[in-house]
């Protein structure tokens, strides 16, 4: 009975979800494929600090997440998973912050693996704003679902090639074919350092500039000020008056890409203009310590800190493995080695 | 003031004489002075001045001695002679005794005139006493080591409170890290390998969408062509090998989508049979295969 009075009071706390979702679709209209949705949510209680981190990674997981999703102290991940199927959310992000270390999930619903990375560092968005001085961030970069970048990946073993996959997954796929670049406006880079095993997570925002255009002239036609011509004579100075370049131009030379549409009024089609990124968001550096493969629970299948449960394709270095673990008397774990 | 207190006096032992005569024929203890009706606050004056008898005066030391204004035992037996005295506030302690002792000095019956001038003595005194600023408000109690040490203790708990807060924000604040230098060599490195990805996916895009404009569309013809057109720079954009990332020794790309290994080696292989997949393709096959449980 108070199970049924918890469910219908946790729908009635989703209705303002609902109504937003209504008009997102549930299927990419472009690909064909699902757009994977996202909840963000914590488990247990948070400090504040990581409370803030929680809505800054909601932030980012826009369009396609609930960014008003309440969550309760009696909710379990039951109910989440009882509101997932029926609104179309595939993944789950979940902090929790056991023992004061924090902890974030990334896990794919409804029986999807669980990663589970361990927040070394974090910094909020609001620090790094205070931290730039032209802090851009407006809410239409929110409007479309944000690239992603992953880096350094390559040579690591399954599990690394598990979490491209999950990351992947979690936003929605772009058809480079019918892409437009306007919608492109946000970046979201994972680098893998192998050798300490930390993933960096950064979200840039992409910003596009003429090249070969002057600073003043971008300036008026950007910021629409009339520019002071007081010291001039004529406006011909103005516009042939030598200024030094910004520092960064020397970089724009690897950076400049020659676009395919208008992107907005300055940058138009088959002209070079330069990518400039700039970071919003929050910065968090992770190490990978645990897949499972449901959904915070089944098989480990790999475990940082347990070396004897190497996540390995190979049956035979896995058999190795476990028979070497087995000498040394060390725990067991719970692995299924009859996998396929 | 003084004066009018006297007059109320006045009026209200005139209203009851009789009761107190009764009272005072009742105690044998008085000696025989009494107060008949107008002749009261000029035979209270009178007799202020007189000093009472040495018997009177070792009782009245008796009667200082066991005098305890909290107990309520003393109070009745001297009811009796301090009707006045019951409008006085039970609050005041010590300094009270003190006027309380000075009216019984002026005779052995406390009568109400005197019980109001015991109590203004009592609370001029008081007034003079509190000077001294005390931001905790004045302290009547007389033993002020008691307040120094409730003090102290409050102090002491404040600083307990305290530090047990710092460890708790230190705690909360575990991993959080503020950045100081917004733009370090490390994060000018990151910015470079994201520049570079967004760099690669824009010209792809250009590539992909720009042949398209030369031909038509529309005519079945230039629809083959461009098809075709399509394929071939979507291939050649994915086997391209260019490592944006730091990591140069690994024998497999980048970027993860660009490799043939993409999804475990599996999807990619089989990418001409389903239609158009996008750069960042989803697990196709469990698509098709739920929706064609949906349909």
């Amino acid at each position: 009975m108070a199970r049924w009075r918890d469910r219908r009071r946790q729908r009635a706390v989703v209705k303002t979800q609902v109504a937003k979702n209504k008009n997102q679709p549930s299927v990419d209209q472009v690909t064909g494929g699902k757009i994977p949705k996202s909840f963000v949510f914590a488990r247990g209680k948070l400090p504040a600090p990581l409370k803030q981190l929680e809505l800054d990674l909601r932030k980012l997981m826009l369009p396609y997440t609930a960014l008003k999703l309440k969550e309760k102290k009696r909710n379990n991940l039951k109910d989440f998973l009882n509101v997932a199927g029926p609104m179309g959310v595939t993944h789950f992000l979940m902090i929790s912050n056991p023992k004061s270390i924090p902890y974030l999930r990334v896990a794919r619903t409804p029986q999807g693996p669980t990663l589970t990375f361990q927040i070394k560092e974090y910094a909020l968005a609001a620090d790094i704003a205070k931290s730039q001085p032209k802090y851009r961030c407006t809410p239409e970069l929110f409007k479309n679902s944000p690239l992603i970048v992953l880096s350094g990946f390559g040579g690591g073993g399954q599990h690394l090639k598990l979490t491209t996959i999950m990351f992947q997954n979690i936003f929605p796929a772009i058809d480079i074919n019918t892409v437009k670049l306007s919608s492109c406006q946000r970046i979201v880079l994972l680098n893998y350092n192998a050798e300490e095993r930390l993933i960096d997570f950064r979200h840039y925002s992409i910003r596009l500039q003429p090249v070969g255009v002057s600073k003043r002239i971008r300036r008026i036609v950007q910021t629409h000020q009339v520019p002071d011509l007081r010291n001039l004579q004529d406006v011909s100075e103005f516009l042939t008056k030598a200024g030094y370049g910004s520092e960064s131009e020397g970089d724009d030379e690897a950076a400049t890409v020659s676009l395919a549409t208008d992107v907005d009024r300055v940058n138009k089609a088959s002209n070079k203009s330069a990518v400039r990124l700039q970071e919003i968001g929050p910065r968090l550096t992770l190490r990978l310590v645990k897949v499972e493969e449901g959904l915070c629970s089944g098989n480990v299948i790999f475990d940082e800190f347990d070396t004897s449960s190497v996540f390995s394709v190979e049956k035979e270095t896995y058999k190795e493995a476990a028979e070497d673990s087995e000498k040394e008397a060390s725990e067991d774990e719970p692995v299924d080695s009859a996998e396929d | 003031m003084a004066s009018e207190m006297d007059t109320i006096a006045t009026t209200s032992t005139q209203s009851m004489p009789k009761t107190l005569k009764r009272k005072s024929k009742l105690k044998g203890k008085k000696p025989g002075k009494k107060l008949k009706g107008p002749r009261n606050s000029a035979m209270a004056e009178a007799r202020k001045r007189k000093k009472p008898s040495k018997r009177m005066l070792q009782m009245f030391s008796k009667r200082a001695k066991r005098y305890d204004s909290d107990s309520d035992s003393d109070e009745e037996d001297e009811r009796e002679g301090r009707d006045g005295e019951d409008e006085r506030d039970d609050g005041l302690s010590g300094s009270e005794g003190e006027g309380e002792g000075e009216g019984e000095e002026h005779g052995g019956i406390t009568r109400f005139s005197e019980g109001c001038r015991a109590f203004k003595v009592a609370f001029l005194k008081i007034m003079k006493k509190n000077l001294p600023n005390d931001p905790l408000g004045p302290i009547l109690a007389a033993h002020k080591k008691l307040v120094v040490a409730k003090l102290a203790e409050e102090e002491e708990e404040h600083k307990t409170k305290g530090h047990a807060r710092k460890k708790k924000q230190l705690v909360e604040e575990k991993g959080h890290v503020k950045p100081e230098s917004y733009l370090d060599a490390k994060e000018k490195l990151l910015i470079g390998i994201a520049t570079k990805g967004v760099v690669r996916l824009f010209n792809a895009v250009s590539k992909a969408q720009n042949p398209q404009k030369e031909l038509n569309p529309s005519t079945s013809k230039d629809a083959k062509a461009l098809a075709k057109q399509r394929k071939q720079t979507f291939l050649s954009e994915l086997k391209k090998q260019s490592a944006p990332s730091v990591d140069e020794e690994s024998n497999e790309l980048g970027w993860a989508p660009l490799r043939d290994s993409y999804m475990l080696g599996s999807k990619l292989k089989d990418w001409d049979k389903m239609a158009d997949t996008a750069v960042g393709g989803d697990d196709g096959e469990q698509y098709m295969q739920s929706s064609s449980d949906e349909e």
